[in-house]
């Protein structure tokens, strides 16, 4: 079986409404959301923080269902329970600290029925695809926070989902760090082409790396506004950069020059 | 500290402290003039102990006190883990099981010694019963709480990654909890010597605590002490093995 490049299917989010229920207190997180994300296209969703985007991940992962609307995954709709079809990572790398990392890529795996052979197979290429080719039998209390971090999405590439969620992945490294990241994420995401469902509060990483850029209200949160990004608007050192970030952020609320009167 | 003078603290200062109890022991036999019955000195308590260590009878009693700590110890684990699972993955099980829990929990096991020598008399299996219930209770609360105090984290990684809730319950909650729940297999085990040897100077065919009520009746104080000084060395590497155990396996 090829699958070195296998792409993904189309996720659709329609009239999404969903609330939780703690303590005899309703909390209503999204309020009638739709949006679809093409086969193979990255869409970073944004938004303020606690609006209900890591939720929107949670429902299309399958790990629960919506209190009302529907979620489809090529057409069909989503199932709670174990989905093979997804790979995750979060802002945690959430690593199995008893196991090494060539274990904690090859667990997925083994879990979907891949042998021992083959899984710890393609864990090593894919840590050496994350540049981790010396550290495959390092435990996790080993390892520096990004490059935990590069194993965690690893781990989720690893498992060569057609749908990719991406939850804050970067936002517990250092600056540096997740620019180099965001690159190699980059070059892994040509190479693989899932559906990639990205959540990040950092607008230039939104549009580092979607193809669209999801806007998303405070809570309970609507889709404010859907941005297409050209290739030509990711050079930061373009007048389109700058463009498509203002009206990212003007859409975000945020506006003005920077400078206090 | 140069190593080498960390070393020498390492061995010297604890050997300090060992011989500071010895020296006051001394001490007060000597400058009391104590008989032997009332308090007899360390040197006469090291010759009775490598007497004891001769004698065929001593290993009897220890090996019985050992078994039955051993039984009850390990059925006292299996079953309070267990259930602390259950109860830490399985809510409805928790709100059922807490009271029950929680109100057994406190009566310690020496108050269930008059019922056991009533329901089994002198033999093995009320000591076995009582060591598991005493290990079961620590078990049960601190495997409930481990469990539900694992990283949610990890239970989401393991439903991403395709995991049922058996293999999730089992591969990733009772693993990530494994170095608390030894941690605390640590204290039942301690726990569970302590109630055997109580146990045994109460009501029992054999094994040491019998065999220190007896030296005791008949006035043989060197052994009293020696078998006290046993009970805390077999305590002592008890808890040392179950330590080396969880450390060569759960360090994380």
């Amino acid at each position: 079986m090829d699958d070195s490049v296998r792409h993904g299917g189309e996720l659709a989010f329609h009239a999404i409404s969903h609330q939780y229920e703690s303590a005899g207190r309703t909390t209503p997180v999204l309020n009638d959301v739709s949006f679809a994300i093409p086969a193979g296209s990255v869409a970073c969703v944004v938004g303020p923080s606690g609006c209900g985007k890591s939720t929107l991940l949670s429902l299309a992962a399958g790990l629960m269902g919506p209190t009302s609307g529907r979620v489809d995954w090529e057409g069909g709709e989503v199932r709670i329970g174990p989905n093979h079809h997804i790979g995750m990572a979060f802002q945690q790398p959430g690593l199995f600290p008893w196991m090494t990392a060539r274990q904690n890529l090859a667990v997925g795996l083994r879990t979907r029925g891949a042998s021992r052979q083959d899984a710890n197979a393609t864990a090593d290429e894919f840590l050496d695809l994350v540049g981790l080719g010396d550290f495959k039998d390092a435990y996790p209390n080993q390892l520096s926070g990004g490059m935990a971090q590069r194993v965690g999405i690893a781990r989720a590439l690893a498992l060569r989902p057609r749908l990719l969620l991406l939850d804050e992945p970067f936002a517990a490294v250092d600056a540096f760090t997740r620019l180099k990241l965001q690159q190699d994420l980059k070059a892994l995401l040509k190479r693989y082409r899932p559906t990639v469902m990205f959540v990040t509060h950092d607008v230039p990483e939104a549009i580092a790396l979607g193809n669209v850029i999801v806007v998303m209200s405070q809570r309970p949160a609507t889709v404010l506004r859907i941005i297409p990004v050209a290739p030509k608007e990711r050079n930061r050192a373009s007048v389109e950069y700058a463009r498509k970030l203002a009206e990212t952020l003007a859409c975000l609320g945020v506006t003005g020059d920077g400078e206090h009167a | 500290m140069p190593p080498m003078i960390a070393r020498i603290h390492a061995i010297v200062l604890p050997l300090l402290g060992l011989a500071l109890v010895l020296a006051i022991w001394q001490g007060t036999v000597s400058h009391y003039h104590l008989q032997l019955v009332v308090l007899p000195p360390p040197l006469a308590v090291v010759k009775t102990l490598f007497a004891l260590l001769g004698s065929v009878a001593f290993w009897h009693d220890v090996g019985v006190s050992l078994y039955e700590f051993i039984v009850g110890y390990a059925i006292g684990l299996v079953l309070g883990i267990a259930l602390g699972a259950l109860m830490g993955e399985w809510r409805a099980f928790r709100v059922a099981a807490t009271p029950v829990v929680e109100s057994l929990r406190f009566i310690v096991p020496f108050a269930w010694i008059p019922l056991t020598i009533l329901w089994f008399g002198t033999s093995y299996v009320g000591k076995i019963a009582l060591v598991g219930y005493a290990v079961f209770f620590v078990m049960v609360v601190s495997t409930a709480r481990a469990i539900a105090g694992v990283d949610p984290v990890l239970s989401r990684v393991g439903r991403v990654l395709g995991m049922g809730p058996w293999q999730l319950a089992w591969r990733v909650h009772l693993r990530a909890a494994a170095p608390t729940i030894a941690s605390a297999a640590r204290a039942a085990a301690a726990v569970g010597w302590i109630a055997v040897v109580a146990a045994e100077y109460i009501g029992a065919s054999a094994g040491l605590g019998l065999m220190i009520t007896n030296a005791a009746s008949s006035l043989a104080t060197p052994t009293v002490i020696a078998g006290m000084v046993v009970i805390g060395l077999v305590g002592a590497a008890v808890s040392a093995l179950v330590r080396w155990v969880s450390l060569a396996h759960l360090d994380y």
